[in-house]
């Protein structure tokens, strides 16, 4: 374990720079954001989950008093490319069949909410208003709301040109996986489900898009890849690249993936303001939003897990089959999420033998679109919870189980191709069973037992993905791995960095302020970041997948290292020594020469030099102190290891239970500011528990979703939760320069396992199984009165 | 959704002009009868610190606001329901300069990543601390249900009015009265 006390900025919980206007409301978010003339967008959406368009008729609307433009499917389509063009397609391999999707459907629907009418007005009640006289005819067709349904040979297909229901087929695999079932000496075989949640941020999605005939489009939108939309948006629409502009505002109200893929609703509103040249806003509703985006997870694992009597899992079979809904986002078209859930399925554990056959089926629902913890959260479940049952099952100790299949040596590569790059996470482990205090638990669990109270201890691990290096990040999406950054030291000695991914609440401006403060020796208020803008920002692949610790905060470290070689060349110069001169320090806005610190140089002399007055630089040095880094790591990908482990109470009569103690371990190399880790850990853990406990995209049977709002679809509030303990167990990674690695992504994902398992350990009672997501006190007491029965 | 077949007289016409005293500033203005409060606030007032998280049903608690001593979530209200009465915003709260002790507190233990939620939830700090200067954890959750938060897992947010309690507590009670009267 490391804490690092050498540097100055790094490793300080400081408090967040981007704090204070947030906190008196001067937060700028996309909301936020109306300019001279703006029209509002009000989207009609099905109300239908299948069905054909017979007739739409716009012309009410049309007329109505304020409304300045009605949209229909036929038109938009007409002037542009079908949103899913190559580039907005994973290269995965295996069998993908593509649907043919525009911004608004056209003559069917394939699920409710999807965009049908745009309505434009002069207000946003005006076009709420208006929205209501659209008239639609519709047949309604049979809805598939189940994927295993939907996948026999036999079902109506969603796509009739499409030769079966599945979008993507195919498999991950290595090793002599029916051998190492021979060798067995216990098969675990069961269906696990992980059901249809994901992430909802507070601030729902929103844009603002303006034309003019000389500088082009611009798009405001709370993106978490401004860099991808704009190539999207240039190639779907056809509009020269440098003719398109966008923009994600200073502030972003939480993402969490959900407003990472290329969707309908920005073709709308750019389409819309290129025709009426006039700026045009649409704001997501909750409602829109909840039957729209965030929806994820949804995953059948036909899990075999093949063991020897001491517990080494030998190799594992899974048949998995995700429900994509209609496939239709760009970028992840509804499989990605699923396919890197079965490229992580073996988690932290060293299995050899592994088959994954994956079949991803369109149905009736909105398209899977990415949710923190990207695919891993019912994997996680199902491995993890399905370890817990082996030991059972052998009458084993669970944690000997975990132990004995913990990956120890690093690099290790897994069955399914995914590079651990470092890290001990054996030791992680240790650190949760002692930090949980496992076997006094076990003893007042005998105690407790005695009074007819019943309590458990469960747990679970989950190796995070810290960013994806391009070896792997340009088959999946079609984009680069890199981390990118541009260092500025301006006129006046003080430094702007330029960012390509913009953040969403991560607080960037602190933490890489915090890296660079370090590199150039100056003090975090001497630096500035601009992050967001497309037309000044170097390409980047987004804020996601734990990338800003690990790659682009690595990528402005090398950006500084680069300029301070400049730099101390210009420091030699100005001090008469020789340009090799090597050994000098940077701190407090000096460049020191170490073998006599009198000799000494200021930053603002330096940057006074280079700007302001090049005739004082060496002989034939440009002028200018600025520098632009792409950092790759020198490994195909890094991980990061968290650890939960969790005390329950359960009451058999009712199923009721509560969580008496939350304990996370958490690895994420070097934290650059360990309360922002604390803060990213809570929130990954909380959104976890609402995953597996309270959240559910709930549909009927015609596919119409039950929980539209926030009072259905629970999120947990400060009083449904327990406190989460974390405990730092920090191993730095040394393929980042700083040894950081990113954190947030996957924290949710070994939520159910531990709760699942400790839920189990407490009720003790043979046969019992949690199989199915949600876990509620009516699922645990259906499983109780079944096995009465 | 959105087929309502017989919408004739859809055109909510109608003005009203109200007086309210928003972070001790009089207003008056006219405004649609139909216009929500937050939007009142929002768009014309420019206070854009109060959010909007959910479609109008008062959920998630973005848009709390304070009015005549109570937290009130103004995508539930008219604008014209507002009418004489004395509101508070985040604006009112504190400026850069002179934090108020529960924008520090939520500063001091990082309260807030995304800041969306932010406002909403200090102004039910604030109201609590109000009535209940020593709140214990279990309260300080109790009287945050009405304010959703997708970011924090609320445990530095708990720690944050914490800290603003604490700091109150160690005022005159003269400075802190100032501090939780608007």
């Amino acid at each position: 374990m490391t804490t690092v006390t050498e540097t100055k900025w790094v490793g300080r919980s400081i408090r967040r720079r981007e704090d204070p206007r947030l906190l008196v409301g001067q937060g700028t978010y996309i909301a936020d954001l109306t300019l001279p003339g703006t029209t509002y967008v009000q989207l009609v959406r099905s109300p239908h989950a299948h069905a054909r368009i017979r007739h739409i008729d716009i012309s009410k609307a049309q007329n109505h008093p304020g409304v300045v433009a009605v949209l229909t499917g036929q038109e938009i389509a007409a002037a542009m490319q079908p949103i899913l063009v190559p580039a907005m397609r994973p290269n995965l391999g295996g069998d993908l069949q593509v649907p043919t999707v525009y911004p608004l459907a056209i003559d069917k629907v394939n699920w409710v909410g999807e965009p049908i009418v745009a309505i434009v007005a002069e207000s946003k009640y005006v076009a709420e208003d208006a929205s209501q006289l659209v008239e639609i005819e519709y047949e309604a067709l049979t809805a598939l709301v189940n994927p295993e349904e939907a996948m026999k040979p036999d079902a109506p297909k969603i796509y009739e040109d499409w030769k079966s229901n599945v979008l993507w087929h195919g498999q991950l695999a290595n090793g002599d996986v029916e051998k190492a079932f021979r060798e067995a000496d216990y098969i675990l075989s069961e269906r696990f489900y992980g059901h249809r949640t994901g992430a909802a941020p507070m601030e729902t999605r929103g844009m603002v898009a303006s034309y003019d005939n000389f500088t082009g489009l611009t798009l405001h939108i709370n993106s978490q890849r401004p860099h991808i939309l704009r190539m999207a948006i240039s190639k779907i629409m056809r509009i020269s690249h440098d003719k398109v502009r966008v923009i994600a505002p200073k502030d972003v109200g939480g993402a969490f993936g959900t407003k990472a893929p290329v969707y309908r609703e920005e073709f709308i509103v750019s389409y819309l303001a290129m025709k009426l040249k006039r700026p045009v806003k649409w704001i997501e509703n909750r409602m829109e939003s909840l039957m729209t985006i965030g929806q994820e997870r949804d995953q059948i694992h036909n899990l075999e897990i093949a063991v020897r009597k001491d517990g080494k899992i030998l190799g594992v079979k899974d048949r998995m089959i995700a429900d994509s809904g209609d496939g239709s986002n760009g970028v992840y078209m509804g499989f990605v999420m699923p396919w890197l859930g079965a490229a992580y399925l073996t988690n932290a554990y060293d299995i050899p033998n592994v088959h994954i056959d994956l079949s991803c089926v369109v149905t009736n629902k909105p398209c899977l679109s990415p949710g923190r913890a990207f695919g891993e959260f019912p994997a996680r479940f199902a491995m993890d919870y399905a370890m817990h049952l082996v030991a059972r099952e052998l009458n084993l100790d669970p944690r000997d189980v975990f132990q004995k299949n913990i990956i120890k040596k690093f690099p290790y590569v897994t069955a399914t191709g995914v590079t651990h790059d470092s890290g001990d996470y054996e030791g992680a482990f240790r650190a949760l069973i002692e930090a949980i205090d496992y076997d006094r638990v076990k003893e007042e669990q005998k105690e407790a037992r005695k009074n007819g109270r019943l309590i458990g201890i469960g747990f679970a691990m989950g190796a995070e993905m810290s960013g994806i290096g391009s070896q792997f990040f340009v088959p999946m999406e079609n984009q680069p791995g890199y981390g990118s950054a541009t260092v500025k030291v301006d006129t006046y000695g003080m430094i702007q960095v330029f960012e390509g991914d913009s953040p969403q609440g991560q607080g960037h401006e602190t933490t890489i302020g915090q890296a660079v403060a370090d590199e150039l020796g100056v003090s975090i208020e001497d630096i500035y970041i601009s992050y967001g803008d497309t037309f000044t920002t170097p390409f980047a692949s987004g804020t996601l997948g734990n990338r800003g610790a690990s790659y682009t905060v690595s990528a402005a470290v090398l950006a500084c290292r680069k300029l301070r070689r400049k730099m101390q060349k210009i420091a030699a110069h100005i001090l008469g020594l020789p340009l090799e001169t090597e050994d000098f320090v940077f701190t407090n806005r000096e460049v020191i020469w170490e073998q006599d610190e009198t000799k000494r140089v200021s930053l603002l002399e330096i940057a006074d030099v280079a700007i302001l007055a090049p005739t004082k630089l060496p002989p034939g040095m440009e002028a200018g102190l600025e520098a632009t880094s792409y950092f790759e790591a020198d490994i195909a990908s890094m991980l990061s290891i968290g650890a939960h482990a969790a005390v329950v109470e359960v009451n058999p009569e009712t199923g009721a239970f509560k969580i008496l103690r939350y304990v996370i371990v958490d690895d994420c190399g070097v934290p650059i500011n360990p309360m922002l880790v604390r803060g990213q850990v809570h929130g990954g853990a909380v959104m976890g528990l609402g995953n597996a406990l309270f959240e559910k995209y709930a549909f009927d049977e015609a596919g119409q979703p039950l929980s539209t709002t926030l009072m259905e679809y629970h999120m947990p509030s400060a009083a449904d939760v327990p406190p989460i303990e974390m405990i730092e167990f920090n191993v730095p990674t040394p393929y980042t320069p700083l040894g950081t690695k990113g954190k947030g992504e996957g924290i949710p994902a070994p939520v159910p396992a531990t709760l699942a398992s400790a839920i189990t350990d407490a009720l003790d009672c043979p046969g019992f199984k949690i199989l199915n997501l949600p876990i509620t006190p009516e699922s645990i007491w259906r499983i109780l009165k079944e096995l009465k029965q | 959704m959105n087929q309502l077949n017989d919408v004739q007289r859809i055109s909510m016409g109608g003005k009203k002009t109200i007086h309210v005293r928003v972070n001790g500033k009089i207003i008056e203005k006219e405004v649609p009868i139909r216009m929500l409060l937050v939007d009142f606030l929002r768009e014309e007032l420019g206070l854009t610190g109060t959010h909007v998280g959910c479609s109008v049903e008062g959920r998630c608690g973005a848009c709390t606001i304070a009015l005549n001593g109570e937290n009130v979530k103004s995508c539930l209200q008219l604008a014209v329901q507002a009418d004489g009465t004395n509101i508070m915003t985040v604006e009112g709260l504190g400026t850069v300069e002179s934090l108020h002790p529960i924008q520090e507190g939520f500063w001091e233990k990082h309260g807030l990543q995304c800041g969306f939620c932010t406002p909403g939830m200090m102004i039910s700090a604030y109201n609590l601390l109000k009535v209940n200067p020593h709140p214990s954890t279990d309260e300080i959750r109790e009287a945050l249900v009405g304010n959703l938060c997708r970011c924090t897992g609320y445990e530095h947010i708990i720690e944050a009015v914490k800290y603003a309690a604490d700091t109150l507590a160690s005022m005159s009670k003269e400075e802190r009265d100032k501090l939780l009267t608007y």
